[in-house]
């Protein structure tokens, strides 16, 4: 397998955004996690994040982390490099309240209101990746 | 090899090729990124079928004519599904020759001279600016200041030569500077703490014995870390609303805060000299009532000025901006001074009937054209003369000399375009 994590970033929100017309709030509110950390890990390799190549994932085990970490790491590569300018995530972050774990709990545990502040998270990182195409930085 | 300057005639070319079958796409960008290199947004409907086609058929065509300035095919065309956002951060302008298809710059800088904002309400806003430096701009400004000051006129004076300041220690002595400075305000202000700084950063002068002059300068009275603090003035904030508000918005709201604080008559800005970001801020983004072209007659100063004119020409931008510019003739010499004038004015001439005003095809009327004669006296290329003057050569010594000059010798040195000022100022107050 090889890591691709614009075309993942992608895939993650056209089916997060799916579940969600569904109303399909866990499985959405787990997606849009995915698909903002998939959106930043690929940003964070162009702000200068080691990768290694040889196992296809960051060198950093830091790095290896999920949004909840990584919106806090992205800002580690973003801040200190001159091409991150204009590339700023809100704070506080969108994603304090998700973690990784939260998939195994019942549906009930999950609302619209609680995975519309996660849409809009992954929203914001979609809005980045899509502008840094246009910058040429992707 | 395909230079930068060869993008925009090569896609001419190929998009030429695809003529019909572009003109069932609503819009189309050629967006040129920081590096400079080609990619075409699309709107989304346009991802399959026969656009899709052709669209990768220009990119084709775009990666074997513009090589490194291109993307590989499959990355070749970014798809959109509203032109806005599409548009968002860009400077704009049309691809002559096709109605749906516009360029996108993205550039650095704020700074793009492209993008002309509107008259500013309220107090008439004049812009000193020249595109080479040492041509009496700064003082021609404390010069003017005083004058519409003594003339029992309320005058705000900023210096937004930020990167090299000095126009305020013409109008304040030490100990009158206030604590802080225009950089301090946009530093605080990233974080959102500006208004602290807002009540300290201006301080009247005491050269005014009847009006009042307010200054606003670089930084206070104390620079403090000038360097560190001027490398981030520049950033743009975030609101909590997710909007970006670039520097030079930010700075119109300084300016704004300062009109309604203050109630000035004028507000005299000055720039900084030279083709660079800070002075497009000054000329283009403040709304700017009056841009004054400081001008000496060299090839230097036309080559300038030229290489700007063209970029809003280009850019179809020259209608927004044309009708607030004014050429002043700078440090005019004392002999020979009409033939010196003549000479200039014929120069200037040359330069704004080439990019600036609009062609009269023979036999129709000039009247709906923007258009002058080269010796009309009111036309914006005929240079308002300032003479040259030792005594106000060196800003050093300018502080002294204004406390000790007499009005009438100021009148004699920069007259015409303190005449003009005041015009504004009445002008101004009679519309309201």
């Amino acid at each position: 397998m090889t890591t691709d994590f614009q075309d993942a970033h992608e895939r993650h929100w056209s089916d997060a955004e799916f579940l969600f017309q569904e109303s399909r709030w866990a499985n959405a509110d787990h997606l849009y996690g995915i698909a903002a950390e998939c959106g930043l890990k690929r940003l964070m390799i162009a702000f200068g994040m080691p990768f290694d190549s040889k196992n296809d994932m960051p060198k950093d085990r830091q790095d290896r982390t999920h949004i909840d970490i990584i919106q806090k790491r992205y800002e580690t590569y973003r801040s200190g490099n001159l091409g991150g300018v204009g590339y700023e995530l809100p704070d506080p972050g969108a994603f304090d309240d998700w973690n990784a774990s939260q998939r195994y709990e019942p549906r009930g545990n999950f609302d619209r209101k609680r995975t519309e502040a996660h849409r809009k998270g992954a929203e914001d990182v979609r809005y980045l990746v899509q502008h840094a195409r246009k910058e040429g930085l992707l | 090899m395909a230079t930068f300057d060869r993008i925009l005639p090569e896609v001419s070319e190929i998009l030429e090729d695809f003529r019909t079958e572009l003109a069932s796409i609503d819009w189309l960008l050629i967006n040129r990124d920081l590096n400079g290199r080609v990619r075409i947004i699309a709107p989304a409907v346009a991802s399959d079928g026969e656009a899709r086609r052709t669209l990768d058929g220009i990119a084709e065509k775009l990666k074997r004519r513009i090589g490194p300035r291109a993307y590989s095919v499959e990355n070749a065309v970014l798809y959109e599904d509203d032109y806005e956002a599409a548009c968002e951060g860009a400077s704009l302008s049309p691809l002559k020759g096709f109605e749906n298809i516009t360029i996108a710059d993205r550039l650095p800088t704020a700074g793009d001279w492209a993008s002309i904002a509107p008259e500013a309400s309220g107090a008439p806003l004049v812009v000193f600016f020249s595109v080479k430096g040492g041509v009496g701009r700064s003082t021609a400004l404390a010069a003017s200041a005083l004058s519409l000051a003594q003339n029992d006129k309320k005058v705000l004076v900023l210096d937004l030569d930020l990167a090299s300041p000095g126009l305020s220690s013409a109008l304040l002595p030490e100990d009158r500077r206030p604590k802080y400075g225009i950089v301090d305000w946009l530093v605080e202000d990233l974080v959102g703490d500006g208004d602290p700084v807002f009540d300290e950063i201006f301080a009247t002068s005491e050269l005014s014995r009847d009006g009042e002059i307010f200054v606003v300068p670089a930084h206070g009275r104390d620079p403090g870390e000038y360097i560190s603090k001027l490398g981030r003035a520049w950033m743009s904030v975030i609101g909590s609303d997710g909007k970006r508000e670039g520097w030079p918005k930010r700075l119109r709201r300084l300016i704004d805060g300062l009109k309604k604080a203050l109630l000035p008559d004028i507000v005299l800005i000055d720039a900084r000299a030279g083709i660079d970001d800070l002075s497009s801020t000054c000329v283009t983004d403040l709304g700017a009532k009056l841009v004054l072209l400081f001008a000496l007659d060299d090839d230097q100063t036309w080559s300038g000025y030229r290489i700007l004119f063209r970029h809003w020409r280009l850019a179809s931008v020259a209608e927004e901006i044309r009708e607030r510019l004014q050429l002043v003739g700078a440090m005019t010499p004392e002999t020979e001074r009409d033939e010196y004038l003549e000479k200039m004015r014929e120069a200037s001439y040359e330069l704004f009937a080439g990019e600036l005003y609009d062609a009269i095809p023979p036999g129709e009327p000039i009247e709906d054209r923007w258009n002058f004669e080269e010796s009309d006296e009111a036309a914006p290329h005929t240079p308002w003369p300032i003479r040259r003057n030792q005594g106000f050569a060196a800003l050093r010594s300018l502080r002294g000399r204004l406390a000790e000059i007499d009005e009438s010798e100021i009148v004699l040195i920069f007259g015409p375009l303190i005449e003009e000022l005041r015009a504004l100022v009445e002008e101004q107050n009679a519309d309201e």
